[in-house]
């Protein structure tokens, strides 16, 4: 049954506010399948990008030059080599270079779907989150073959590296893959919109 | 930028502190073990007739062992992270921290059953499903739950009127 009569009206802050936020979460989810489409189809690009500037990098603190990040075929692996081991043993550690930089979907999902933002500005603020995110990955590729020396190879580890450093850089892998991939696009979705978020009360 | 600052140091420190040998034999071991026995339940009320061996869910099909990283702690502490971080009500945070604890739990419990289908039914699909898409999706699902929060509970509770 409806009433004839007139309706009281809505508290139009609070109902605007809710809006705002289940439009976001809405929006995530419809650009999460577009999204990961673009970084499935751009990811053996990125990581051979990602490789060679890894190994560049590398090469900076080493001499002479002997640690290699070599891609394997299909795109999405890699080998961690060594010039100064013995032929046998040169490859030291296979990894999936596609699972440092699978947050780069969430990334794109969350900064596509602010609500209320002009397009061009979501696209400049993605780019940029992007660049840093980016910057993230080298370090994390950095860290990760740096806590293999440092705790995977045994007897060579333990005669290179020391307690401190093989804790060190143990932690620092640990860290970076787990709790702060994946919560790097969250806190730079913070750090370009957390003021809009608050700005709504 | 206060906010981004205490996130980062609560989340490094939460990490810290669950990496501990300490703490993870005697909080995260058993909380995970809690986790395989609740998918393995769920899994035999979809007729998945699932044996439990400690955390290896198996089956005459598949089996899956549910280790670190398969308990959604990782979620949990970055939302937690967020919630204490958010200048809200000890009330509000009380709330959001129950509640959002609860749900990330459910989606990590479709998480496991979900894998654990596709291991059976779809093997081909479940290495990139277990990392790439269910982790997307789980922190996903933790990220636009503290938006909720912040948005209907947190900063309702705190302004004026």
């Amino acid at each position: 049954m409806r009433s004839a009569g007139p309706r009281p009206a809505r508290p139009r802050t609070g109902g605007r506010r809710a809006g705002w936020a289940v439009r976001l979460l809405r929006n995530a989810f419809l650009w999460l399948l577009p999204v990961w489409a673009v970084w499935t189809l751009a990811a053996p690009g990125y990581n051979r990008l990602l490789l060679a500037a890894g190994e560049a990098l590398l090469h900076l603190a080493e001499s002479p030059n002997v640690s290699e990040l070599l891609p394997r075929a299909g795109g999405h692996d890699a080998y961690l080599a060594r010039r100064d081991f013995p032929p046998a043993r040169t490859l030291v550690r296979g990894f999936r270079v596609t699972d440092l930089h699978f947050h780069l979907v969430l990334l794109g999902a969350l900064f596509l779907a602010v609500p209320g933002v002009p397009w061009r500005e979501r696209l400049r603020n993605l780019g940029w989150g992007a660049l840093a995110t980016a910057a993230f990955d080298l370090l994390l590729l950095l860290v990760f073959v740096q806590s293999v020396y440092a705790v995977g190879l045994g007897a060579w580890s333990l005669a290179h590296y020391g307690p401190f450093a093989r804790n060190a850089w143990g932690l620092a892998e640990h860290l970076l893959d787990l709790p702060l991939k994946l919560a790097l696009p969250f806190a730079l979705w913070a750090g370009f919109y957390l003021r809009l978020l608050l700005d709504r009360t | 930028m206060r906010f981004l600052a205490l996130f980062l140091l609560l989340l490094a420190g939460g990490f810290t502190v669950v990496s501990l040998n300490w703490v993870n034999d005697r909080a995260i071991e058993p909380f995970t073990g809690w986790v395989a026995r609740a998918s393995g339940a769920a899994l035999n009320l979809l007729g998945q007739e699932v044996r439990m061996e400690g955390t290896v869910i198996r089956s005459d099909r598949f089996a899956v062992n549910i280790r670190n990283g398969c308990n959604a702690v990782e979620t949990l502490l970055i939302f937690g992270a967020a919630v204490l971080a958010f200048p809200a009500s000890w009330r509000a945070r009380l709330l959001g921290l129950a509640a959002g604890a609860a749900l990330i739990q459910l989606v990590n419990l479709v998480r496991v059953v979900a894998l654990f289908l596709t291991g059976a039914y779809l093997p081909r699909f479940f290495d990139a499903s277990h990392t790439v898409v269910w982790q997307t999706l789980v922190v996903l699902c933790g990220v636009l739950l503290w938006v909720l929060w912040a948005d209907r509970v947190a900063l309702r509770r705190t302004a004026p009127g």
